[in-house]
């Protein structure tokens, strides 16, 4: 009885834990929503209260103010830069997984080492570089390195799904005539979609947020992704706030909205690739 | 699989190629670099052999970097990786109802989807003396407000504080995964055994999740040595330097200043710094198992 | 299973740059001269349009409309010329136009600030003599503002860019606050104090200040640097090759500065400059240091405030020059790469000239260089700011601009501790002449390596 009561107030407690967390997470966000509805003088009069007229036209400034091209350009990139890391990675994964090739173990560890390798460890150099490429201040400026930087944790979390693949699959395919692109895209591809969600979400996060490469290598405002927006939101002699926290919440909202939609098949990827004990 | 024997190459060689090419090649070249005294718009390169090494070492932020990357991993570790870890056991745990734990753990992921620079500039908001939601709090229940990011003291924590509030929930969710994979019964064997919930996580659960802690924890301190556009979207390394990393000094030297080399034996100490903890790290999960 | 990998990985990461460092150490030296040869700076684009490469750091509205909007209209009357425009605020501007000038595509035209900014692109030869063109072209040369040319002169009597905006700092300060309170206008700094103190008891906040971009600080000390140390004693210090900072006017300075601490906004490192100019447009606080381009800014904040200006108080007995007026202009430079100077001057003697500048100072509260812009204009604020600038006889660059990098950097960090309180003003000369020496060095080795 005494243990029966013991379990119940830890379950109330830690229920209550988890809604105070809750709140931390969401009453900041709740507070940016709230005051890019508003006019700046009401934001610095009382930042706590409710917004005296919905102002939903801040989204519209914002958005018109060179929002759109930002976001336009951060889709193009993040669209290829997103493809090629799952095509390059799945390949390689598949190349390291199913066929006991020589030297794979050490193909494999040099891409992982690659973990370890932090973009800013390469930023002069690869400045360097791109512009011996004759590609500085263009869209492979950064593509080419979100590509490669990606390729080495996208490839640690497929190679661990395609193991868990059983070989039988293949085994009958090959009875069946199949080659080994066949294989990759008619039974590795289709098995292994919950893995290309995880990695999709992940990759994409890294990839329409980075600031670092795209705030170095991109200079022409008409190639210029997201993050580099925001920043020039953030006026020099003065900012629009209310116009500022509204570009804030259109940039972070696709992202947020593909994870709640995908969120169930994230974690399956990730749950069926992780290496068991 | 039976394959004509340079098959399993021609998948393998772009991805490697790209990052052999665009990671490895980089990374090396950085290391030559810092023995250059190099300017990205005028032509020079004077050998200068360990004297950007001198100079960094010497500089009087080197030991204010060290600090607040310092503080950023260790607080990181413990918040992110150690609450992180413990929230994910008690998602997971029979005390909350099935139905919510999605929501509590998705709820929590979220901040880390949004973008760093648009996290940073929510935070100079919040934080804002004068109009921030901090502030409005504090005078709403009659506190005196602070300074926050103008604080010397204590900018640095805020911009930690910053990072714990977007991050603990991804390592969370990690987490997640990795006790889900745990084997349903060992947890119903221990618990026949009689063992509690906290004895069944410790004993069980942490240990069948050793793999899964230990790259969460190794993400962590790279991160934390890699720190940059945190504080470049908030304090921009002020005031005075009080809140400079090791990342934004990197990217000041190189594109401030035009001091290449300095910037490049910025990245070697990064470099130098990430991996020997990475083996640090190896090395004591290693001999935790003997 | 997982952990071998890893740490072989480790391991392997380790193996190869010790291996592969000496070989980039080989590589280094070409690759330091493969990007030196940029020679082309615009290409031309299909349908033999010439591009101008064009860099601005005015991406906020409504500046960025106004000037793309008279590049289109330059464009169209000009179908042989297409603009590629580029821009980025402030702070990333300093960082990035340093990263494109001097590469292959540096733009043809590009903002910069007069000073050292400038003059460090010039001792890389990389900004086009101006001076030829305005020597052919008389009539163009005397309309523009000689005090403000003289300010893109550098001393070899090179001119090397053309304002598009003037500006100085001044006090503004609240009629209404001062005159509720029995204050004069203040003419000595001890004036200002006492003025400060009554406000202050009176409970207002006397100056509002903001200093989380510590260049508002930096503005601060460059006015009494300029007041408390010699103009020849400045300039050598200025000047990153024999830069010392040991003058004891320096640290004056500061603690001069340190004087007005108590009367200004609370917690100013926390406080953006602009937060501290809402305040006082505001009515929150009487007297705020601001530049003559935040005009109308403090009016669209401030609709009904009634403000004045003043000039910084004067200090008596200080070493210095007390007859500047702190402020520069900025302006556009053209890059000596362009394949196009002919173009770039014409377009520029038209962007920055009297035209331009009468509808310029009407839409966006700004002025250019150019002679009687200022025709239609009823804003009497914006009138008497422009008084004040264009009758200026000594003006001076901004501290931020007029020193070599690191110096500055160090400069803009012991400002903010001075403003923490967590440095005393000797304190904070002595880092700033360390770095000041080290600069000396970096500039000398920078130039041998050539």
């Amino acid at each position: 009885m005494k243990t029966m009561n013991g379990h119940k107030t830890s379950k109330v407690l830690l229920n209550l834990l988890c809604i105070l967390l809750c709140i931390v997470i969401l009453a900041p966000l709740v507070w940016i929503i709230l005051n890019s509805l508003k006019t700046n003088p009401e934001l610095f009069k009382n930042s706590l209260s409710l917004p005296k007229a919905w102002r939903f036209d801040n989204y519209a400034k914002a958005w018109k103010l060179g929002l759109y091209r930002y976001f336009g350009n951060s889709v193009l990139v993040s669209t290829v830069s997103l493809c090629a890391i799952l095509i390059l990675s799945s390949f390689l994964a598949y190349g390291l997984t199913r066929f006991k090739a020589k030297g794979a173990g050490i193909i494999f560890v040099i891409v992982l080492g690659g973990m370890a390798l932090s973009e800013q460890v390469a930023l002069v150099p690869l400045y360097k570089m791109l512009k011996s490429l004759g590609i500085y201040d263009t869209y492979l400026a950064v593509i080419l390195p979100y590509i490669a930087f990606r390729i080495p944790f996208t490839v640690f979390l497929m190679r661990s799904y395609f193991l868990s693949i059983p070989v039988e699959l293949e085994e009958a395919a090959i009875v069946d005539g199949y080659n080994s692109f066949q294989i990759f895209r008619k039974i590795i591809v289709p098995i292994s979609k919950p893995i290309f969600a995880s990695c999709a979400i992940v990759n994409l996060n890294f990839v329409w947020n980075e600031f670092l490469f795209a705030n170095v290598f991109l200079n022409n405002k008409a190639i210029q992704t997201i993050p580099i927006g925001l920043m020039t939101f953030k006026g020099d002699l003065r900012t629009d706030y209310t116009t500022t926290l509204a570009g804030l919440i259109i940039a972070s909202l696709p992202l947020i909205i593909l994870f709640f939609c995908m969120s169930k098949q994230f974690v399956r990827g990730l749950t069926a690739g992780a290496v068991k004990g | 699989m039976k394959t004509r024997k340079y098959v399993p190459y021609l998948y393998m060689l772009p991805g490697l190629l790209m990052v052999l090419s665009f990671v490895y090649i980089p990374v090396f070249m950085n290391i030559g670099y810092s023995f250059f005294r190099l300017s990205s718009y005028s032509a020079g390169a004077a050998f200068v052999g360990l004297d950007n090494y001198r100079r960094f070492f010497t500089d009087e932020a080197f030991p204010v970097m060290l600090k607040n990357n310092g503080l950023y991993c260790i607080i990181s570790l413990i918040v992110q990786v150690g609450f992180g870890t413990i929230l994910a056991l008690i998602i997971e745990s029979t005390s909350i109802a099935k139905k919510i734990k999605g929501m509590y753990r998705n709820i929590y992921f979220m901040p880390s989807l949004i973008s760093l620079v648009a996290v940073g500039l929510m935070f100079t908001f919040i934080y804002d003396p004068n109009v921030g939601f901090l502030n409005a709090l504090l005078k709403a229940m009659h506190l005196p407000g602070k300074a926050w990011l103008g604080d010397s003291n204590i900018a640095i924590y805020c911009i930690i504080a910053m990072s714990q509030w977007q991050f603990t929930g991804y390592i969370a969710l990690l987490m997640c995964v990795a006790f889900q994979n745990v084997p349903e019964e060992y947890s119903e064997a221990a618990a026949i055994d009689g063992a509690g919930p906290v004895k069944r996580a410790v004993s069980i659960l942490i240990p069948q999740a050793k793999e899964q802690l230990l790259v969460c924890s190794i993400i962590t301190v790279i991160g934390a040595f890699k720190l940059y556009t945190e504080v470049y979207s908030t304090t921009g390394g002020g005031p005075g330097n009080s809140t400079q990393v090791l990342g934004l000094f990197l990217y000041q030297q190189a594109f401030l200043h035009d001091d290449l080399g300095m910037a490049a034996v910025t990245g070697v100490f990064i470099f130098v710094i990430t991996v020997a903890l990475s083996v640090l790290q190896l090395k004591v999960t290693n001999s935790g198992k003997d | 299973m997982k952990k071998g990998i890893l740490k072989r990985a480790v391991g392997f990461t380790m193996a190869c740059v010790m291996a592969i460092s000496f070989v980039g150490c080989g590589g280094n030296a070409e690759s330091g001269t493969a990007s030196a040869g940029g020679g082309s700076a615009a290409s031309t684009a299909a349908g033999g349009q010439k591009v101008i490469k064009f860099f601005h750091r005015f991406p906020d509205e409504p500046y960025n409309s106004f000037i793309e909007g008279k590049l289109h209209e330059y464009e169209k009357s000009h179908p042989d010329i297409k603009f590629d425009i580029m821009s980025a605020q402030n702070q990333d501007y300093k960082e990035k136009i340093k990263v494109v000038v001097g590469g292959d595509d540096t733009p043809d035209i590009f903002f910069s600030w007069a000073g050292d900014f400038t003059e460090r692109f010039i001792r890389e030869n990389l900004i086009l003599d101006l001076t030829p063109y305005m020597d052919k072209d008389p009539e163009w040369k005397n309309s523009l503002l000689a005090n403000q040319m003289s300010l893109y002169t550098n001393k070899d009597g090179m001119i090397y860019g053309i304002p598009f905006r003037l500006d100085c700092k001044q006090f503004y300060y609240n009629t209404e606050l001062f005159q509720k309170n029995g204050i004069e206008v203040p003419k000595t700094f001890d004036d200002l104090l006492a003025a400060c103190a009554k406000l202050k008891a009176a409970g207002v906040t006397p100056i509002a200040y903001g200093n989380s971009e510590p260049w508002a600080g930096l503005h601060y000390i460059g006015t009494l640097n300029q007041i408390f140390v010699p103009d020849d004693v400045r300039a050598k210090d200025y000047e990153p090759t024999t830069g010392e900072f040991t003058d004891p006017g320096y640290a004056q300075a500061m603690q001069y500065y340190q004087k007005l601490l108590p009367y200004m906004t609370e917690n100013p490192d926390g406080v953006k400059p602009d937060m501290a100019r809402s305040m006082f447009a505001g009515g929150q606080a009487a007297i705020y240091y601001g530049e003559l381009i935040e005009i109308p800014y403090i009016k669209a904040d401030g609709p009904d405030l009634k403000f004045g200006m003043f000039k910084f108080p004067q200090v008596a007995g200080a070493k210095g020059n007390q007859e500047i007026l702190t402020g520069a202009p900025e302006g556009f430079v053209i890059s000596s790469k362009t394949k196009y100077p002919q173009e770039c001057v014409d377009f520029l003697k038209w962007f920055l000239g009297k035209d331009v500048g009468t509808e310029q100072c009407q839409k966006i509260g700004w002025f250019n260089a150019a002679k009687d812009t200022t025709k239609g204009l009823t804003d009497q604020s914006l009138i008497d700011g422009y008084k004040v600038v264009s009758e200026a006889t000594q003006m001076s660059a901004w501290l931020d601009n007029a020193l070599y990098s690191t110096v500055c950097k160090e400069y803009l960090e012991e400002v903010s501790n001075l403003t923490n309180g967590s440095v005393s003003p000797q304190e904070a000369m002595k880092k700033i002449q360390g770095k000041a020496k080290e600069a000396q060095t970096l500039v000398k080795t920078g130039k041998s390596s050539q």
